[in-house]
């Protein structure tokens, strides 16, 4: 009887071979067809358009704008960041130590003001990310959106500007954003959007 | 009979291989649920669409009072769009007689006004003068309508006195 229940469960045998082969197909392809998300100092939904216009990968800046008018500044290499990090140090005479540059390289975006980036810089990784980043100060006294991004510009030449912001944003942050833009001579630059489709409504 | 067919060295070697293969059967069950989780992270933590990006080009700041520039084109070339807060829109045509008024946005509203300005006007303008507190989606819905009608001149400006006095006189009360 038992030699028989036995004999019962071993006899069908499935061939799992096609079904790895599939599984990891797949896999290589998630692998090679996507980029990873990368961690974001605010949530940021940003509208649709009917554009077809890719966003370039590298050599971007991008100002991120939260709908509650919070900017954030993020450059597209790690590798420049140190440098980047290491021109504002020599501007503002502060000094970073090793540790907090290698950080500073792994930020893709930040909105810290110049007086907490070393406590910022200084936080375990999860109470960063729980960390309430209050923005980039962006008033006429001192606009530290403009010296990110002027010394960006220096750290990586030609890099192009994109400015993401949500779409709940009011205008008038936005504005502001692009009149520190035009300020400093850069009047060509990218407003990132999401992929829509036009229906018949058009909307 | 017999004989001959282990003669043959193909089909013995055949037969050598049959036996072999029934011999190693792996079992493959782990390795799927390996790749099923190497799949499921991956398609978890991934993003595929690109975002995509709409060019501006602002012109260059210029020391000089602009509006004299402005006044140089023939005011029936220019409309200006007006984003208000809660979705609201309104445009007005030219400059020193304007009038202010609704649309809304969409094939319905204000496409059907843009593409009935380029239609009887040679080289239309359009102005985008978004008030502060409209929403940025308004805006990218305004630039994507030049796109769709194929207006190429529109430029973005500042929200004045002189659209807040028009809209005043078109009876919309903004705080």
């Amino acid at each position: 009887m038992s030699s028989n229940r036995i004999s019962r469960h071993t006899s069908p045998q499935l061939d799992m071979n096609p079904m790895v082969d599939m599984a990891f197909l797949l896999v290589t392809f998630f692998l090679l067809a996507s980029t990873f998300k990368t961690a974001e100092p605010a949530r940021v939904v940003v509208p649709r358009s009917v554009t077809t216009a890719n966003l370039p990968d590298d050599r971007l800046i991008t100002i991120s704008v939260a709908v509650d008018g919070r900017t954030f500044i993020g450059l597209s290499s790690s590798e420049a960041r140190i440098m980047w990090l290491d021109r504002y140090a020599a501007l503002y005479e502060l000094d970073f130590d090793e540790a907090q540059r290698t950080t500073f390289s792994l930020i893709p975006g930040f909105g810290v003001p110049r007086e907490k980036l070393k406590e910022f810089l200084n936080m375990a990784p999860h109470e960063r990310s729980r960390f309430f980043q209050p923005g980039l100060p962006m008033d006429s006294l001192s606009n530290e959106l403009a010296d990110w991004l002027v010394l960006g510009r220096t750290v990586v030449p030609r890099a192009r500007v994109a400015i993401k912001a949500d779409k709940g944003t009011p205008y008038k942050h936005v504005d502001h954003v692009i009149k520190t833009l035009t300020e400093n001579n850069i009047l060509r630059f990218n407003l990132v959007t999401d992929i829509k489709r036009l229906d018949n409504d058009g909307r | 009979m017999m004989e001959d067919e282990m003669d043959n060295p193909i089909k013995r070697a055949r037969q050598n291989k049959k036996s072999k293969n029934a011999g190693i059967v792996m079992d493959m069950n782990a390795m799927v649920d390996l790749a099923f989780l190497l799949l499921t992270f991956f398609m978890l933590t991934t993003t595929m669409l690109k975002p995509k990006a709409i060019e501006l080009v602002m012109p260059v700041p210029d020391e000089n009072d602009q509006s004299t520039e402005v006044l140089t084109i023939k005011e029936s070339r220019a409309i200006t769009l007006i984003p208000l807060p809660d979705n609201e829109l309104f445009y007005y045509q030219g400059f020193s007689e304007a009038v202010a008024k609704s649309s809304t946005y969409g094939a319905a509203g204000i496409r059907a006004v843009l593409l009935e300005h380029r239609k009887t006007t040679e080289k239309p303008i359009i102005i985008i003068k978004a008030h502060p507190n409209s929403s940025f989606e308004n805006l990218i819905e305004l630039i994507d309508e030049m796109n769709i009608t194929r207006i190429e001149r529109y430029a973005i400006d500042q929200f004045g006195p002189k659209e807040e006095q028009l809209l005043a006189e078109a009876g919309v009360n903004l705080k």
